[in-house]
Formats: structure tokens, sequence, C-alpha cells
């Protein structure tokens, strides 16, 4: 069974990566997947990433058993779409899109529609 | 209802079944597609078998069994002379295009794939990539077998992995270098006397890089739908190869059409300690700890521009070289290319060829010992040095070895392994070859890549645009950069005859080097031209910073037939070091100076 964590903001996000660190150096699969946040009716400002939260769904049922997910809510609009955005100027990160599917300490990373195309989220999530 | 009558394994007993029917289709008396399919089958007055699998008890058992055959669960699912063709849709869609009856009656081969390319290099990608954009079933195989040292890599070929890109960067690293020391002179005050360089660190960025790059190939062919095998391939038949994957899994995969993209591997010279305790450049750039005191050994390209960034970031390189500098290049050029970088560090031991490499001491690095002797010279003449690598660089040969190339017939110059193809086919009319692995053609990345493009819209888009393999610029990342195109001056002279030449060339001071107080005179330009043909420029030759940059330009003119006319009534760019080829005065033949003038 796939954890599944979820983190808002990016001191939460700054938060969790000593235990990203954790699950990853004990050799499980760590994906974070960066989304838009949804307001508080429930609406998300980033069409991309509703149309990737089924598809990454998905392709998590074939991830490996012991695979972290960590689902990453980047802001409202206004916060993501700042050029000094911490999710952004991060060194580590530098994220340039939302939604962003990644696997942690790999290059392996999807960006934008990559992210709702499901041959591609399987072939990040699932492939060794 | 009554189970299936068949003995011993369910799974050879719906092997037999397909085998055993011209057209066999297991099917469900419930399910509509496959009346659909019975139908059109009758209509076509085609005899066929159906097992209808809701008729018996292990039905479901059977689906199992089709679905490790064929990858298929569902019903219908079709077999035509054994070979598994798919649903409903799949066979309507054989009918509409003419193909079901053909191969009901085994005129046409059905093959799994349209196009399989042989190697995911730069070539084998390109071309794979737009055959795919063409709707063509595609798949590639790559794999990278380990080298002596153990040192392997991902998608993307030699360019990618361990030629073009780490190469380039590394060179980046040592101008950078070379850039600190200018820096004082800029007023620039830096922390200490002298910076320091960290291998690993730019290594890791290097390969962080590279890495980012695999996946970015592996993204591109699962988008275009082009199946990428990490597999080695070898030819079984014309339409037929065994695919080996790292676990010894072996599948078959047929097509009509292959492509060999293989490209090349570096040569260790067959003496003792060489391939145990040596390195090439498959290592180098992956390299974990710093080389410390390197001998590099060759003087091709790789060699140079290996001795060159490594003497950039610091450390003692020797460069052992049998005879000529960068055979097949301008030879006057390749001398001052040797000058510079003896001047800036790197020793050299001429007219020398190695004997054997003995390891004195393990260790990251450790210590090799190296036995070489004079090229025309006696054993008894021989010399030892001391490094703590040897890296090899002699040139490289094509991996066309073991790829069962003998069970089809294509021909090769047993020379060099390489390919004769016209038009990048060989003899055998469905197997074509691109980049390193052909022969007399230039081992070049673009080159590659061009000729695979060009190949798939030939194969599959009707076009007849052949690779045009004259005037292709190219550039050597030595410390100072060179760029060329078209003939090296003695190429020249045995083409057309001293006489009917004509060699403009100059010595130039970039701007940036006055500032800087770096040496004169060691930039240079040289256009060859032919006079009895307007002047028409046939080579081109520049040594200097970013070469790579100044050449690739004046590749299009050169493609357009420019003459030395041309090149002066072209305006220079104010301060460059490029416009120096839009003032060329001086002849060889004259004798005139070319030493480097003011502004």
């Amino acid at each position: 069974m796939v954890t599944k964590l979820h983190v808002e903001g990016y001191d939460a996000f700054k938060e969790t990566v000593p235990k990203i660190e954790e699950f990853d150096k004990s050799g499980k699969p760590v994906f974070v997947l960066f989304c838009g946040s949804p307001d508080k009716e429930g609406h998300n400002w980033c069409p991309d990433c509703v149309a990737a939260a089924p598809v990454v769904e998905k392709g998590l049922e074939g991830a490996p058993e012991d695979a972290v997910f960590v689902h990453v809510g980047v802001g409202e609009r206004n916060t993501w779409k700042d050029p000094n955005c911490s999710f952004r100027t991060d060194p580590t990160l530098r994220l340039t899109s939302v939604p962003t599917l990644l696997k942690w300490g790999t290059p392996q990373k999807l960006g934008d529609s990559e992210c709702s195309k499901q041959d591609l989220v399987d072939m990040l999530l699932q492939d060794d | 209802m009554p189970p299936v009558a068949f003995s011993g394994d369910l799974k050879e007993w719906v092997q037999n079944t397909i085998n055993c029917h011209k057209v066999m289709v297991f099917s469900k008396t419930t399910c509509p597609f496959c009346a659909k399919v019975k139908e059109l089958l009758q209509s076509l007055k085609v005899e066929y078998y159906a097992l209808e699998l809701d008729q018996i008890s292990n039905g479901s058992d059977v689906q199992q069994q089709l679905l490790e055959l064929s990858g298929q669960r569902t019903v219908p699912n079709v077999f035509i002379n054994g070979k598994h063709l798919g649903g409903c849709d799949a066979t309507i869609q054989a009918n509409t295009e003419g193909r079901l009856l053909k191969m009901i009656n085994g005129e046409e081969e059905e093959y799994d794939y349209d196009l399989v390319v042989i190697g995911g290099g730069s070539g084998g990608l390109a071309c794979s990539k737009a055959a795919a954009d063409l709707g063509k079933r595609v798949a590639v195989l790559d794999f990278v077998k380990p080298s002596p040292q153990g040192t392997t890599w991902g998608l993307g070929g030699t360019c990618v992995n361990v030629g073009c890109i780490p190469k380039k960067l590394m060179h980046q690293a040592a101008l950078l270098g070379h850039s600190l020391e200018d820096a004082k002179n800029y007023g620039w005050q830096l922390q200490e006397e002298t910076a320091k360089h960290n291998w690993e660190k730019m290594k890791d960025s290097v390969q962080d890089h590279i890495g980012s790059l695999n996946w970015g190939y592996r993204v591109q062919l699962r988008d275009k739908t082009v199946q990428y095998l990490n597999a080695y391939g070898t030819f079984v038949d014309q339409h037929k190869i065994k695919a080996t994957n790292k676990r010894g899994k072996v599948t078959e995969v047929t097509s009509a059409n292959f492509v060999i993209a293989t490209g090349g591997r570096p040569r260790i010279p067959d003496i003792p300690g060489a391939k145990e305790f040596g390195i090439s450049s498959d290592d180098l750039f992956s390299l974990p700890y710093c080389p410390g005191k390197t001998l590099v050994i060759g003087a091709s390209y790789v060699a140079l521009e290996c001795a060159g960034f490594l003497a950039g970031l610091g450390l003692d390189v020797t460069l052992m070289v049998r005879s000529i500098l960068l055979r097949g290049f301008d030879q006057q050029m390749a001398e001052k290319i040797g000058d510079y970088m003896e001047n800036h560090g790197v020793k050299f031991l001429r007219q020398y060829v190695p004997l054997k490499v003995e390891r004195l001491q393990e260790g990251t690095p450790g210590l090799l010992k190296v036995t070489a002797k004079p090229t025309s010279g006696a054993e008894s003449d021989s010399i030892t040095g001391e490094y703590n690598t040897v890296l090899f660089a002699v040139g490289r040969d094509a991996c066309t070895e073991n790829i069962g190339l003998d069970n089809i017939g294509v021909r090769y110059n047993t020379k060099n392994g390489k390919l004769f193809a016209t038009n990048e086919q060989t003899n055998i009319s469905n197997v074509y070859a691109i980049g390193d692995v052909l022969d007399e053609k230039p081992e070049l990345t673009p080159v590659a890549i061009q000729a695979g493009k060009l190949l798939a819209e030939r194969l599959f888009n009707g076009s007849t645009k052949q690779v045009d393999y004259t005037n292709v610029a190219t550039t050597v990342f030595t410390p100072l950069e060179y760029g060329c195109i078209g003939l090296a001056e003695e190429d020249a002279i045995a083409q057309f005859g001293q006489d009917n030449l004509e060699v403009y060339h100059t010595n130039f001071q970039p701007l940036e080097y006055t500032v800087a107080h770096r040496e004169e005179n060691v930039c240079y330009g040289k256009l060859i031209c032919l006079k009895t043909d307007n002047q028409r420029v046939i080579g081109f030759h520049v040594l200097g910073p970013n070469a790579g940059e100044i050449t690739q330009g004046y590749a299009l003119a050169m493609k357009l037939g420019a003459t030395k006319d041309d090149f002066d009534n072209t305006i220079g760019i104010h301060p460059t070091c490029s416009e120096v080829f839009t003032t060329l005065s001086v002849t060889k033949s004259s004798g005139g100076d070319v030493k480097a003038a003011g502004c």
C-alpha cells in the first residue's frame, strides 16, 4: 500500500523534507506532486493540476508497494505566480511549473500537461 | 458444461490450437464484437475455427493463457497463421487496409514493427522519433555494454553520456579556471591567490545534467509511443532480431525495416595492463575521484580535448603521441593546437608508443607505471613514467562485431568493421545504417541526426532528400578551440594542386586577451580559396576562443558557395574574433607577415 502524505505550502513542505529524506535513504521510492491549492469552495485555479489528479491516482495503483506519495499544495495562484515564490527559488527544487511530478533524488520529473498523460505518469511511478 | 478436451499443459494446448488453424478466433457466443468478426470472415468466405470460451468450463483459464501469449485477454482474439492479429477493431482495420486476405493467404508477413532501430544514440533516437511522428510502429533497442572498468550509462548514446556533452562542460570548467586568472586584471579581487577545483562537484553537476537528459529521452520516446527496449539486439534473419536484456531474458522482435545505429566505443590497445588499469573516455566523465597526474595516450581529438581540460583544471598532464596530431585534420592547425597546449601545461611525449601498464599502488586514484618505447626505436630505449591515471584515446571502433551481421550478410569493411552503405542503405534492402558505423562518413552527432531524420522521411513519407555530407562544419574543443569547414590545406593541394589555390591567413588577438595580458599570436584563421573557381572558399580554419560559435555561421556561407569576394563584401562585427574573416588580405604565397597588429 502506497503511503500518502499531504502538505500545504512551502513551510510545511520544508518541514516534511527530513521525513522524505528518511524514506529515500531507507530505499523507498518517494514521489512528490506539486499542485495549485484549491480555494474554500474547493475550486482549483490550476486546470492542469485538476487534469493530472486522476491520472496520478491511477498510476499510483501500479506503483511499488513501499512507495511514498507526497502531495504538495503550492498555494493560491498569486503565491505561485510570484517569481520569488519559495518553490521556484528553492535551490534543490527550482520548480518551474505546476503540476510537477517528480521522483525524489532522481532527475525524473514531469511537468504541466505531461502529468496528465497516463503513459508518462506510469513510466515515472512504475518503472524501476 | 464439459471442460475443453485436452491432455497435458493448457498453455501448450492453446498454442497448438492456434497453430493448427489458419484463422483462429477465440470468441464468446454472447459477445457482439465476436459476432461481427465471424460475420466478416464468413462474408469473405474464409474458413475459420472459433472456440467459444463461454461454452467450456475452463474458458477463463484459456483467457489467462491468451493474455500471456498475446498480451490480450479479451475476446474476440484473432490469430492468423499462428500470428496474433488482435480484436475486432484490428481485424476490421486489417480488412479495410486490404491486409487481411493477404495475411490469411500468407502473402504478407505481419511484423511486430515497421521500424526497429538498434542503438539509442543521437542518430537512432532522431530516426525513431521521426518515424513515429509519421505514424509508424517503432522500437528502439539500446544497451550499453559496461566498459572494461565497469562504467555504464543511460539512454542517449555517446554524445550525451560520454562524449560531446560532458566534454564541453568539462572544457567550460577549465576555461572558467583560466578566466579566473584574467579576472584579476579586470578588477576582480579574489579571496584566495589561487582558486581550487573540486573534481567531485564538477562530476556530480555534469552527471546530474546527463541524468536529466537520459530521462528526457525516455519521456520523448514514451510520448511518441516509440517502444524502448533496454536490450542488446542481434540479427537472426533479415526481418528478425533477438533482443537480450540485462537479466539475460531473450525476446524475438520482427520488423519490416531495421536501422543500425550502434555507434562506436573507444579502442583499448592490446598491451599488458591496458584493459585492467587504464581508463577511456567512457570512464573519465563519471570518474568518482580526481584522476590526479594523468597520462593521455593518443593524438585523436578525444585525446587532445581530454588532455586539454584536465590540464586546465590544474592537473599534471602528459600526452603520449605515436606520430602526428589530429590525423585527417589540417596539420598546420593541428601543430598550432599542440604548441598552445604545450605552452599551457600539457607535457608532450612525441613519437612514443606504450608497451605496458603496471599497477604500483591501488587507490582512488592509484599509482601506475607506464613503459613506452620510441616509435622507431628498440625496446631497450624504453622509458618509464609514473601516473595516477592512464587514459587511452587512440581511436574508436564501430560496434558492429556482435550484432549478427554475418547472419544476414550485411557487407562491411573488414579493416574497421564499418558498414558499406549507399544513401544509408546497406546491401540488404531493408537494413539501413546511420552515424558512426558508416564507412567513410564523418563521426559527428549532428550528421547522424540529420541522416536519421531524412532516412525516416524517405522510408515513410515519400521524401527523396539525401544527406549532404560535404562542408560539414566541426569544432575540436581543445583549450584554444579549433573550428573548420571543408578541406584541410594538404587535402586541397592534393585535390587541386598548389598553383590553383590561394590561402589567405592571419593571426589575431582577441580584444579580451589584451587587458588580461594573455600571449599574442596564438589565435589564427585561414581561408583556402580555389583560384580556378572564382576564389571560391573550399577550406575554412579558425583557432581561437569560441571557435565553435564562429564556425557554424560560416558553414552556411560555404554551403551557398561563398567566394573570397563574398567574404570581403561582408561587413564585420567589431570587436569580435570572427570579423577577421571579412578582412583577410595576406596570402601565404606572398610570405607577408601575419603577426597580430593592434585594433
